[in-house]
C-alpha cells in the first residue's frame, strides 16, 4: 500500500451520498432558512405598520409620479454618481450627518428647553459651564496639569449645586431678559465657542502639516494666528445670530426659535459646506446630498399644493407631531406632549444612569481586585449585574414604585420617577457593554503605559478610555433606544397615558409616546386604532432609529480615527 | 545575522561615546542593579528562587533560559511590573543604586519613570508617532522643548530618518520593526537610567532583528540594558554579561558572556547552550 495512485484517488468525490457531506449541507440549509424567516418576519411587521401609517393606497398615481420625479429619481441619480467617487462619498456621509444631526439636535434642544422654561435652563447652564471653563483656562496659563483633569467633573457638579442653591437669587435677574437671550446664552455661545476652537485647531494642524513639525504651542506665531482665526469665527457666529435676532424683532416675530435654528443648524451646516467647498476639490460634490433630498421634498410639496394633487390620506401629518392629544377627532390628535415627555425622560435618565453605569464598569474592570475576597466579591457583582440585564421590565416598574413612590416619597408619574426607574432598567446594560468595551482594549497597551511610569489614572485617561469610547457609546446609546420604547415599567409607576401639556420640569407629571400608543390602541374609534396608532408607532420607531444611527455614526468616527 | 558569534566584551573598554565625561566612563561597569535572594511566587507556583546577581552599569546584560524559567519574571521585578499581578508575592531585595525598590516607601510609578521597558510584541499606542514618543514626557508633566526631545529620542532609536515626514501619522501604520523601534524611542524619550527589554526581537523578521540588535549595542553606551532573550546567538552577539536561568526559576550561572558561551562552569548550562535540552 502507499502508492501515489491510491492516495490521490482518495481525494476524489465519491458518486454516492456521503453522510458527512449531507449533514453539513443540511446544517447550512437550516441556517439559511432561519435567516430568511427572521428577515421575512421583520419585513412583514414593518410593512404592516407602514401600510397603516402611510395609507399608500389613498394617494393618486399622479402623486407618486410627482415625488418620483422630484425626490426619488434625483436622489437615486445623485447617489449613483457619488458612489463612484470615494472622496465624495465620505463628504456625502459627513454632510448628511451634519445636516440631519444638527437639525435634530437643535429641534430637541428647543423642544426640551421651551418645555422646561429656557431661563431655568440658562441659569443651570451658566452655573454648570463657568467653573470647568475657569479650570481649563487655569490649565492653559499655568502648565500645572496635575489636578485640572479630575477637577473638571468636580467643578461641573459643584457649579450645578451652587446653581441650585443660588437659583432663587439668580432666576429673577435672568427673568428680566427676553427668552431669546436665554437661548442665545446656552445655544449660540457654545456653538460659537466650539466652532472657534475647531477653526483654530484646524488652522494649527494645517500649518504644522506644511511645516512638518507638530506645534501645539499657543505662544508661537502659528499659535497666535490660529487663535486669531478662531476668535474671528466666534465673532462671526455671534454677530450673524444677532442679525437674525434683529431681523426677527423688526418683523415682529419671536426670535427664540430662530436663534436656536440658526446657531444650532444653519451655522454648523454652513461651516461644513463652506469648508468642504473651499478645501476639498475632490469631495466637493458630496456636500449636495442632503440638499437634493430636502429640496426634492420641498419642490414636491409645493407642486402638490399648487395643482391640488391627491396625496396620502395618512395620519402622519404635522398635526400629529405638533398638536396635543384629542381623543375624539383622530385627524386633530397629536402627540407633541408625549414626544417631549419621552425625550425629557430619556435625557434625564441618561444623566442619571450613564455616569453611574460607566463608573461601575470602570471600577469592576480596571480597579477591582482579581483575587482574594475582594476578587470574589467583584466576580459575584459582575455575575449579578449580567443577570439583572435580563430581569423583566415589569419587575423594574415594581422596583421603581417601591423606591421612588414608597421609600423616597416622590409623586407618581413624574419625570424624576420615570427617569429613575428606566435608569435602573438600563443600568446593567450600560455596565455590561462598557465592561465589554474596556475588556476589548489590549492589555499590552496598559502594560506599555504602566511601564512608562504612568499612574493608573493616567493610563485610564490617556490610553484605555479613548480606545473604549466607541464600544461604550454604542452600548449606551442602544440602551437609550431600548429605554425610549419601554412601556410596562411606566405603567406600573403610574405615568399617565394621556396628558395635554409637555412636562415643565423634573418633578412635573409627564407621559411618554409608547404609553399613548398603548392607550390609543383600545380606543373605540377605528380611525385611532388603524390610523393614529401606527402613525405614532412610526414616530417612535423613527426616534429610536435616529438614536441607533447616532450610535453607529459615533462609532464609525472613532474607529476611523484610531 | 551573519556576524560571527564573538562576544562584545570590548565595548566596555572601547565604546566611549563622544559626549561622555570622564566621570561616567569611570562609572561604567559599576553595579547599578543588584538582586539579593530574590524569590517570586504566583500563588503556589514558584517563579523565581533565591536569585542574586549584580547588573553592571552601561553594559548589555542578557538573560537567557528555556520557556517558563522565570527570566521575564526577573525583568519585571526590576521595575515592579509584577505589582500589577495580584497573586505575585516578591521576597528578598532588589537594589537600584543601593536602594531596595521593594521598600514600603518606594512609589512604583516613580520607579518605572527611571526604568524604561520594551515588550516582546511591539505595542505602540493607537496615537500618532509624535504622541507615542511624547507620551512619557507628557505624563511626567514635561511640556517644554517637546519637538526637540521627540526628535532626539527618534534619532537615538534610529527611526527619525524613516518617519520625520509623517510624525502625525498613526503609529499603527508602521511596520513591525519600526513599531518596535518606536517603542524603544518611547522608552528612552524620558531618559531613563535602565532599559529593560523582554524579548524585543522575537516577533520580528531577521532584518528588523539585526537593526534592533545594532540599536541595542549603541544604546548600551548611554543606558544600562537588560535584555531577556531565548535566542542564544543574539545573547552572544550583543551582550557583555549573560545570566542563565534554568527550570524552577533558578539562576544557574552569571558571568561574562564570553566565559558563559565558551567555558561554562555548570554542566547543565553547557547542555542548554549546546542544545542538548531546552
Amino acid at each position: 500500500m502507499g502508492t501515489e495512485n491510491e492516495t490521490t484517488e482518495d481525494l476524489r468525490r465519491t458518486d454516492g451520498i456521503d453522510l458527512a457531506q449531507l449533514r453539513g449541507g443540511l446544517f447550512e440549509a437550516s441556517l439559511v432558512f432561519a435567516t430568511v424567516v427572521g428577515i421575512f418576519a421583520l419585513a412583514v411587521l414593518f410593512g404592516y405598520i407602514a401600510f397603516d401609517a402611510f395609507q399608500p393606497l389613498t394617494a393618486s398615481a399622479r402623486w407618486y409620479l410627482l415625488y418620483f420625479g422630484t425626490l426619488v429619481a434625483p436622489t437615486a441619480a445623485y447617489t449613483l454618481y457619488v458612489r463612484r467617487r470615494p472622496a465624495a462619498r465620505d463628504v456625502n456621509a459627513k454632510a448628511f450627518g451634519v445636516f440631519f444631526g444638527s437639525l435634530m439636535l437643535a429641534l430637541v434642544t428647543y423642544i426640551v428647553a421651551s418645555a422646561l422654561d429656557p431661563k431655568d435652563v440658562f441659569v443651570y447652564a451658566i452655573f454648570g459651564a463657568v467653573p470647568p471653563t475657569l479650570v481649563f483656562l487655569y490649565a492653559r496659563i499655568s502648565d500645572d496639569r496635575t489636578y485640572t483633569g479630575p477637577l473638571v467633573p468636580v467643578s461641573i457638579v459643584g457649579g450645578l449645586a451652587a446653581g441650585g442653591a443660588l437659583f432663587d437669587v439668580v432666576r429673577p435677574i435672568v427673568g428680566i431678559a427676553q427668552e431669546w437671550v436665554a437661548y442665545f446664552g446656552f445655544v449660540t455661545l457654545p456653538v460659537a465657542g466650539i466652532l472657534g476652537l475647531v477653526v483654530a485647531r484646524r488652522y494649527a494642524a494645517k500649518s504644522t502639516a506644511e511645516v512638518g513639525v507638530a506645534d501645539d504651542d499657543w505662544r508661537t506665531v502659528m499659535g497666535r494666528q490660529a487663535k486669531y482665526r478662531g476668535g474671528l469665527a466666534f465673532g462671526a457666529v455671534v454677530g450673524s445670530t444677532l442679525v437674525v435676532v434683529v431681523a426677527a424683532l423688526v418683523n415682529g416675530i419671536d426670535p427664540a426659535f430662530w436663534v436656536v435654528i440658526f446657531s444650532g443648524f444653519v451655522v454648523p451646516v454652513a461651516y461644513v459646506v463652506g469648508q468642504t467647498v473651499l478645501d476639498d476639490a475632490d469631495g466637493r460634490i458630496g456636500v449636495a446630498g442632503p440638499f437634493v433630498v430636502v429640496g426634492g421634498v420641498l419642490v414636491g410639496a409645493i407642486i402638490e399644493r399648487q395643482f391640488a394633487i391627491q396625496g396620502l390620506e395618512s395620519f402622519l401629518t404635522p398635526n400629529l407631531l405638533l398638536n396635543s392629544w384629542d381623543g375624539l377627532n383622530a385627524s386633530n390628535a397629536g402627540v407633541y406632549p408625549q414626544i417631549v415627555g419621552s425625550i425629557v425622560i430619556v435625557a434625564f435618565m441618561a444623566l442619571l444612569a450613564f455616569p453611574v453605569g460607566i463608573g461601575a464598569a470602570i471600577y469592576l474592570e480596571e480597579y477591582a481586585p482579581a483575587s482574594g475576597w475582594g476578587g470574589r466579591l467583584a466576580t459575584l457583582l459582575e455575575v449579578n449585574i449580567s443577570n439583572l440585564a435580563g430581569v423583566p421590565s415589569v419587575v423594574y416598574g415594581l422596583l421603581g414604585l417601591a423606591l421612588f413612590r414608597n421609600a423616597l416619597g416622590f409623586g407618581t408619574g413624574i419625570v424624576f420617577s420615570a427617569a429613575g426607574t428606566l435608569g435602573l432598567l438600563i443600568l446593567p446594560i450600560v455596565v455590561v457593554s462598557t465592561q465589554e468595551a474596556l475588556r476589548s482594549v489590549p492589555d499590552s497597551l496598559r502594560q506599555a503605559s504602566f511601564g512608562m511610569g504612568a499612574s493608573r489614572w493616567q493610563t485610564l485617561r490617556n490610553v484605555v478610555l479613548p480606545e473604549a469610547v466607541p464600544g461604550t457609546l454604542t452600548g449606551t446609546i442602544l440602551a437609550l433606544a431600548r429605554a425610549i420604547g419601554e412601556t410596562a415599567p411606566l405603567v406600573i409607576i403610574a405615568v399617565a397615558t394621556t396628558r395635554y401639556t409637555p412636562p415643565e420640569g423634573l418633578f412635573s407629571a409627564a407621559t411618554a409616546l409608547p404609553l399613548q400608543i398603548f392607550a390609543a390602541r383600545s380606543s373605540a374609534h377605528a380611525e385611532f386604532r388603524h390610523g393614529v396608532v401606527p402613525a405614532a408607532a412610526v414616530v417612535l420607531l423613527v426616534l429610536m432609529l435616529l438614536m441607533n444611527a447616532t450610535a453607529i455614526v459615533i462609532r464609525n468616527r472613532y474607529e476611523r480615527r484610531s | 545575522m551573519s556576524e560571527p558569534d564573538t562576544p562584545k566584551i570590548e565595548t566596555t573598554v572601547q565604546g566611549t561615546g563622544t559626549s561622555e565625561t570622564a566621570d561616567s566612563i569611570a562609572d561604567r561597569g559599576r553595579t547599578v542593579i543588584e538582586s539579593r535572594n530574590l524569590s517570586v511566587h504566583y500563588g503556589d507556583e514558584q517563579a523565581l528562587q533565591d536569585v542574586s546577581m549584580k547588573v553592571p552599569r552601561r553594559q548589555v546584560t542578557a538573560i537567557i533560559g528555556p520557556s517558563g524559567c522565570g527570566k521575564s519574571t526577573f525583568l519585571r521585578c526590576i521595575n515592579r511590573m509584577n505589582d500589577l499581578v495580584d497573586s505575585a508575592v516578591v521576597e528578598g531585595e532588589l537594589l537600584l543604586e543601593g536602594t531596595n525598590v521593594y521598600d514600603d516607601d518606594i512609589d512604583p510609578v516613580a520607579l518605572r519613570r527611571q526604568i524604561g521597558m520594551v515588550f516582546q510584541h511591539p505595542n505602540p499606542f493607537p496615537k500618532s508617532i509624535y504622541d507615542n514618543v511624547a507620551y512619557g514626557l507628557r505624563i511626567q508633566g514635561i511640556t517644554d522643548k517637546m519637538d526637540e526631545r521627540v526628535q532626539t529620542a527618534l534619532e537615538r532609536a534610529a527611526l527619525w530618518d524613516e518617519v520625520k515626514d509623517q510624525l502625525q501619522k498613526s503609529a499603527l501604520d508602521l511596520s513591525g520593526g519600526q513599531q518596535q523601534r518606536l517603542c524603544i524611542a518611547r522608552a528612552i524619550a524620558v531618559d531613563p537610567d535602565v532599559l529593560l527589554m523582554d524579548e524585543p526581537a522575537s516577533a520580528l523578521d531577521p532584518i528588523a532583528t539585526s537593526k534592533i540588535e545594532d540599536l541595542i549595542e549603541e544604546l548600551a553606551e548611554e543606558y544600562t540594558v537588560i535584555i531577556v532573550t531565548h535566542n542564544m546567538q543574539q545573547a552572544a552577539r550583543i551582550s557583555d554579561k549573560t545570566a542563565v536561568f534554568l527550570t524552577g526559576g533558578n539562576l544557574v550561572e552569571f558571568d561574562d558572556t564570553e566565559s558563559i558561551f565558551e567555558n561554562p562552569e555548570s554542566e547543565r548550562v553547557e547542555d542548554y547552550i549546546t542544545g542538548k535540552f531546552g
